[in-house]
């Protein structure tokens, strides 16, 4: 412990400036070690179950596979021919950045005003903000039952309350354009407790001097709220719009209970169609590629929110 | 505007953040408790064209007949059981994972950090056949014994983690870096620096992510489903779909109760973990 | 908890008549010339099944229970793995595993996958050594089962569609049951079982489900009811012949016309009183007797230019991986499962046929249907059901390719000549793999 400390003492300076690409030309030292030590088993595990499964998943991506029969026929890029050409993947592919656009910017949005809205110094805010996490916690296939009968146009919660409106409620869950929506609402209710929460513990990290000396300056509300809070934020937004553009992209217990991805494909996103093709169609290798073009459109986004944010976002 | 004085435009802003507030918390709360009220309804009452908000009386058995329907004391258990060692490890992987991404030196260190994003990215409809292969047939050739429908199959492949690895390491990026300077300078090591300096400071942020964790391992029901095969192995939210009809008559009311069942146990957990998250909220905006 | 009191009092017999079982174990083993084995307990044989609470659950555990206390030296473990897809996932991954039940419940659209790839065991010789009277069985229900001759999935939970109306409401039109004999009538008096509200109908003459919830079974019926078929048994794919396309386009007018609805859940909205008629299985009886708050009755399917009728649900199959010993019994269990007096007590519990002739003639379900005569109805309908259309139940996702074309037409309001026509494509595309698949194995 008390070598590793002193090990640790010579290289502070080096280790502490984030930014620096490389770590230098170091020789073999027992920092290394302790950062073998410290990562290693998380990424042992995922060697095992989350990159071997990916690598084979490309693998049976050139491949035609029932998942029962022991052939597996090679086939070439034939997979991706036929997603390319296939008029419902078109169609899941606009599903899924419907769905993705619409469900981050508005959770996103929401969760910053109620997050702005909880950090004024207003009693049961915390009582408030309990209620306003809850849903986060709460199974989505659970949740998508209870939202079923909400959405009912005859003995549903919404349709009653839309009554008292005189507007006559949509059948959300039978019409193909009205059941993105519904399923839009329930993924932005479910989790804006959680954008609300982390906008919150932003808020409440910033430094209280830098809105003392934006006041000083003579900044209002709106210019502060411009010039701090926006720019305090960014490295949170930043972690909310990468975890929430991959957690859309993923969401799917909302989806199999509520739609089963229709009426006609008109919810099917792509992690429903990779379920789809896989486990009810036994296309393994359909679903493999789906899953495959599903990696690299969320590799491609992280990457480059990563490049474009991680130089830009300034760490409070 | 102009003509309030200065306390009267208090007591409007108040006033406007009361009402903001009621109208969050009704728009969350209400499918909550049209879910509790549901649990206590019957059938034909759930299926009526005029609107009850409480049941006209409460059908209590609906609680009975779905703890009744499947041996939940057991499902209740397996839950505990899984979450708890789940939520274990993925809470120890991620802060050792985090802070060697955010202080420690390591050749390639960035590329770790995207390797270790990129598994954020693997959906787990890829590796549920890969990974039940592993713990059937591969685990037979490697010890001798299948582990499908076991504990250890459940959590092992949710027990390495990303997200919360992403998290902690931006919040541990945040902070502020005179504090760890001045702990080295003390000549603390980095075992040292994480127990006393990183982790009171990040507490927020673990806490956090200890919730989220807690609530992942709870409500996962693909692999569980599929990687257990026997009734005393099984978890609670498979313990609702017990309650499912195959042909499509289902009892919501009872079905609601079910649902309660899987979200008690969080409601409270959240209770107290909420003191927490206060605690460890008010110390960070504090501290700064 | 049913279950943990079986174990107990099994083991506590297992160990009395371990003898007993010695002496049987043995006999049977000179059938299969498998040597014998000495056990010192029952042996323990699991089975997977998609039934668990309600009435269908019930009656399962039942049938199991009755089954481990009839003898002492097999017991059975029946493990519950979710909805009739969940259970075909999870023997799927099994099998990847290595880590397969003995016997499992199969569904009408799911058997011929595992048949395939010839994981299902032949029961031939098993029915022979145990006498089973196959022609007992109701012909087209048994005759499903069979590939080159060979029998691989025992029929147990089958089900038909069935013509249920709303009778409150058929007489509040002044109509009677007449009506639902012919879709023409149908049509022609579809406008006095409407009920409006302003311009919002709240009672539809009849109501479709959407594709996850089996549109394509039910529609199964109709379009032969139109003269028409989905396919041959060659797999070649016909649904969007001339036939096909009158009765699909007539299921996008029922819609089109407002006569009809279309809902995900369509037998809860006839509980409640929004469709005045459905086809729906005949499982769903008991859940209809249970809910539906106003006078219910059944009719056979209504006819067009023909009567046409399918039969589906779920059949009994044993894994070939399974020891010779667990085949063995479990064969013991699909035998009492499919007694005379079992699928008696099945049918009046869960509203599934019985699969015995004898059964439907004895005097306990004569006297069940004389006092359930909307379940008489169904059964009275069985001689007239036929199996289903190769494209459904044997191409892989069949059920909803064509799911999906008919949620096309009564949804969107697509013409079926241009909906059938794209269907038609695609299942013509996922039989490729099966042909070549049975021509290897079948020649």
């Amino acid at each position: 412990m008390a070598e590793t400390g002193r090990t640790g003492t010579a290289a502070i300076d080096e280790s502490l400036v984030i930014a620096r690409p490389r770590g230098g030309r170091n020789i073999f030292s027992k920092e290394w070690i302790l950062f073998i030590l410290f990562v290693g088993p998380n990424l042992f595990l995922f060697s095992l179950f989350s990159y071997w499964p990916m690598i084979e998943n490309v693998r049976l991506s050139t491949q035609r596979w029932d998942l029962l029969s022991p052939v597996r026929l090679p086939v070439g890029l034939d997979n991706f021919e036929y997603l390319w050409q296939n008029s419902t993947f078109h169609k899941v592919l606009w599903n899924t950045l419907y769905f993705t656009v619409a469900a981050v910017g508005i959770s996103l949005a929401l969760g910053l005003l109620v997050a702005l809205l909880l950090n004024q110094r207003l009693r049961w805010r915390n009582g408030a903000r309990a209620v306003v996490f809850a849903p986060f916690m709460l199974s989505g296939a659970a949740i998508g039952i209870v939202w079923a009968y909400i959405f009912d146009p005859r003995f549903g919660f919404l349709a009653e309350m839309l009554g008292w409106f005189s507007i006559r409620s949509p059948d959300w869950l039978n019409r193909p354009e009205w059941a993105m929506p519904a399923i839009i609402i329930v993924y932005i209710w479910k989790n804006l407790g959680f954008t609300t929460v982390i906008f919150l513990a932003g808020l409440q990290g910033i430094p209280q001097d830098l809105y003392d000396a934006a006041k000083i300056d003579g900044a209002n509300v709106f210019w502060r709220f411009r010039s701090v809070t926006l720019p305090m934020l960014s490295p949170i937004a930043f972690f909310l719009v990468v975890t929430s553009i991959l957690s859309t992209f993923q969401s799917f217990d909302i989806i199999s209970v509520m739609t089963d991805g229709g009426p006609v494909d008109s919810t099917n996103t792509l992690i429903y169609y990779v379920y789809e093709q896989g486990f009810v169609a036994f296309n393994a290798g359909r679903s493999a590629a789906a899953a495959l073009v599903l990696f690299v459109l969320m590799m491609a986004i992280t990457l480059v929110q990563l490049r474009y944010s991680e130089s830009k976002v300034h760490y409070g | 505007m102009g003509n309030l004085s200065p306390q009267q435009q208090l007591v409007i802003q108040r006033m406007f953040g009361y009402g903001a507030m009621l109208f969050v918390v009704l728009l969350i709360g209400l499918p909550l408790f049209w879910m509790l009220s549901g649990s206590l309804k019957s059938t034909q009452e759930i299926y009526s064209t005029d609107m009850q908000w409480l049941p006209s009386s409460p059908l209590w058995s609906n609680y009975r007949e779905a703890w009744e329907a499947a041996p939940f004391g057991r499902f209740y258990w397996n839950s505990i059981v899984i979450t708890l060692f789940g939520a274990g490890l993925e809470i120890i992987n991620a802060t050792f994972t985090a802070y060697a991404l955010a202080y420690l030196r390591f050749p390639g260190k960035n590329l770790i950090f995207i390797l270790i994003l990129a598994a954020l990215m693997i959906p787990n409809q890829v590796t549920i056949l890969p990974n039940y292969v592993f713990f059937g047939s591969t685990m037979q050739s490697l010890i001798g014994e299948s582990w499908i429908n076991t504990y250890q199959a459940i959590i092992l492949p949710g027990a390495s983690v990303a997200f919360g690895t992403f998290m902690m390491r931006q919040a541990f990026l945040g902070l502020p870096r005179e504090v760890i300077d001045a702990a080295k300078v003390d000549g603390a090591g980095h075992f040292r620096i994480l127990k006393d300096v990183v982790v009171p400071m990040g507490k927020p942020v673990i806490v956090t992510f200890a919730l989220i964790s807690l609530v992942a391992k709870w409500n996962d029901y693909l692999w569980p489903l599929v990687i257990t095969q026997t009734e005393n192995m099984r978890v609670l939210t498979i313990g609702i779909s017990y309650l499912f009809d195959a042909e499509g008559n289902n009892e919501w009311g009872v079905i609601m109760a079910a649902t309660f069942f899987v979200v008690f146990p969080l409601l409270i957990v959240f209770l107290f973990a909420q003191r927490f998250i206060i605690d460890g909220l008010t110390a960070g905006a504090t501290k700064g | 908890m049913t279950t943990t009191k079986i174990n107990r009092r099994s083991i506590v017999k297992g160990a009395a008549g371990a003898g007993a079982a010695a002496a049987i174990g043995s006999k049977a083993s000179s059938v299969f010339s498998a040597p014998a084995v000495i056990q010192s307990g029952p042996l323990e044989v699991t089975y997977w099944t998609s039934f668990e609470g309600g009435a269908n659950g019930d009656a399962q555990d039942e049938l199991v229970k009755r089954f481990n206390e009839s003898q002492s030296d097999i017991q059975i473990n029946h493990e519950f793995q979710g909805s009739y897809e969940e259970t075909a996932q999870a023997l799927t991954a099994a099998v990847q595993g290595g880590s397969t039940p003995d016997m499992s419940l199969l569904s009408d659209v799911w058997w011929f996958k595992f048949y395939l790839s010839q994981l299902l065991q032949p029961l031939d010789d098993y029915i022979a050594a145990g006498n089973v009277d196959s022609a007992d069985y109701v012909d087209s229900l048994w005759n499903e089962g069979v590939r080159q001759g060979a029998q691989y999935w025992v029929p147990f939970a089958r089900s038909t569609p069935l013509f249920y109306y709303n009778a409150d409401a058929l007489n509040e039109a002044g109509l009677d049951a007449s009506i639902f004999q012919n879709w023409d009538t149908i049509v022609e008096n579809a406008d006095a079982l409407m009920v409006k509200d302003g311009d919002q109908t709240t009672q539809f003459a009849f109501g479709h489900p959407n594709a996850a919830s089996y549109i394509a079974w039910l529609f199964q019926g109709v379009i032969w009811q139109f003269n028409g078929e989905y396919s041959d048994p060659d797999f070649t794919i016909n649904i969007d012949e001339d036939a096909g396309i009158e009765a699909g386009n007539f299921y996008r007018d029922s819609v089109e016309n407002g006569w009809a609805g279309a809902t995900e859940d369509h037998v809860a909205d006839f509980n409640t009183g929004l469709f005045a008629s459905i086809m729906a299985s005949t499982g769903s009886m008991g859940g209809i007797r249970e809910n539906a708050t106003f006078e219910w009755a059944t009719a056979f399917l209504p006819e067009k230019y023909t009567f046409g009728c399918c039969t589906g649900g779920s059949g009994l199959s044993i894994l070939a991986s399974a020891d010779d010993a667990n085949k063995e019994a479990a064969f013991e269990f699909i035998k009492f499962s499919t007694s005379v007096e079992s699928t008696s007590y099945w049918a009046q519990q869960s509203g599934y046929m019985p699969v015995r002739k004898s059964a439907i003639d004895s005097e306990e379900m004569q006297a069940f249907y004389d006092e359930n005569p909307n379940a008489r109805t169904a059964v009275d309908q069985l001689p007239q059901t036929e199996p289903q259309d190769s494209a459904r139940v044997f191409i892989p996702n069949g059920d909803q390719i064509i799911g999906g074309g008919l949620e096309q037409v009564t949804v969107s309001g697509a013409d079926a000549a241009d909906a059938f026509a794209e269907v038609a494509g695609i299942l013509e595309e996922e039989a490729q793999p099966i042909l070549e698949q049975l021509e290897a194995l079948e020649g």
